[in-house]
């Protein structure tokens, strides 16, 4: 039980580190929330065991990064478009390519 | 008699047209859209949306000008970025489109298709452009004529033409369906009116007329009734919410603003 914690609460640290960093950070708190989860899990099961907890202290330390870098994206980062020059410019060739095919018609309801 | 029938058939026939004309939207309308991928209830934006009308004069006639774009946010830009355009040009009475315009870039992926419409005969010239190595100008080009119904339109031309018709005559459960050319394929499209609902908006809190979308033969969106839209139930029938299920979680389309609006 405590070695299965270990294991899942490591994975699911590492996960929620590599989605905070991603764009999709507001992901990062499921993995995060867990591997605290089976952190305490395997760190009560140590203390019981009276078993060394260095593991499992990188698995708090992994999910408090996760949890402190989502939460400053979630509080900080500001939602904006980027660069759009090249679609505007798009935008303008094919209106007018648009026109030049749709002079000679003629709508007839 | 014969003059009792042809008022008869006048009088038909007004109504019809009257039924067809464009009452929700003008050339000038802008609506901002914000995407966004729900999984397990947590909600990431993911791109914006516009949905923009503009008239467009030709030497001959005046049309309106349907244009959508989808850009993702600057966060997304250095994964996947996405520059799409959609827009058909189309009879601002009927909506009936004339030319149709689809450019999209998704992550390193091109695609160009240009359908010119041909009433007349029912006939799509057609033209699809894709990126190549193998030729000299870097592109690959397909150009096909495709046979269409009288009705069929464009992915563009068929969300404003929703917008057109008249669902406040419409009792709860009714249906109508559509066919829209996609990937020179007809596809049949139906709209199910679910009920009225009372939801939060951009533009305060709005009645809507709730849509249920079903793409026969669709693999991309999944469930039954779960693919919905939320139309302002008021002249203008503005897209306010649309909620759609894919394989791994849900996205959601809300609105951010709008101006322009014709009544």
């Amino acid at each position: 039980m405590r070695k299965v914690s270990i294991i899942l609460g490591l994975i699911l640290a590492v996960l929620a580190v590599i989605l905070a960093v991603l764009p999709l950070y507001k992901l990062s708190f499921i993995p995060a929330a867990l591997a605290f989860v089976f952190g305490v899990i395997a760190f009560l099961k140590s203390k019981k065991e009276q078993q060394s907890t260095h593991v499992i202290q990188v698995v708090f330390l992994l999910t408090i990064i996760a949890l402190a870098l989502a939460g400053y994206k979630s509080i900080f980062s500001v939602k904006e478009v980027g660069d759009t020059k090249e679609l505007q410019q798009l935008e303008r060739l094919r209106k007018d390519e648009a026109k030049e095919e749709l002079d000679d018609l003629i709508i007839i309801d | 008699m014969k003059f009792k029938l042809t008022l008869l058939i006048a009088l038909i026939a007004f109504s019809f047209s009257n039924g067809q004309d464009n009452k929700a939207f003008n050339a000038g309308e802008k609506l901002t859209f914000a995407a966004s991928y729900n999984m397990s209830g947590i909600l990431t934006d993911v791109a914006e949306v516009k949905m923009e009308t503009s008239e467009m004069r030709t030497s001959s006639s005046t049309l309106m000008h349907l244009k959508c774009t989808a850009t993702t946010y600057s966060d997304f830009d250095s994964y996947f970025k996405i520059r799409d355009l959609y827009e058909s040009y189309v009879n601002p009475r009927t909506i009936t489109p004339y030319l149709y315009n689809r450019e999209i870039n998704e992550g390193g992926y091109y695609k160009y298709v240009k359908y010119k419409y041909n009433h007349k005969t029912n006939l799509v010239e057609s033209l699809i452009r894709k990126k190549t190595s193998k030729s000299k100008t870097g592109y690959w080009d397909q150009n096909n004529t495709v046979k269409i119904n009288s009705n069929a339109r464009d992915i563009v031309a068929t969300i404003y033409k929703i917008r057109t018709l008249d669902i406040h005559k419409a009792p709860i459960g009714a249906s109508d369906s559509f066919t829209v050319l996609f990937d020179n394929k007809m596809t049949k499209t139906s709209f199910k009116l679910l009920g009225k609902e009372t939801i939060n908006t951009a533009l305060g809190k709005k009645e809507c007329y709730k849509l249920a979308i079903n793409v026969a033969g669709n693999n991309l969106l999944k469930g039954n009734n779960a693919n919905l839209l939320w139309l302002t139930a008021d002249q203008n029938k503005v897209p306010v919410y649309a909620k759609f299920k894919i394989a791994v979680g849900s996205g959601e389309l809300k609105l951010k603003s709008a101006t322009g609006l014709r009544n």
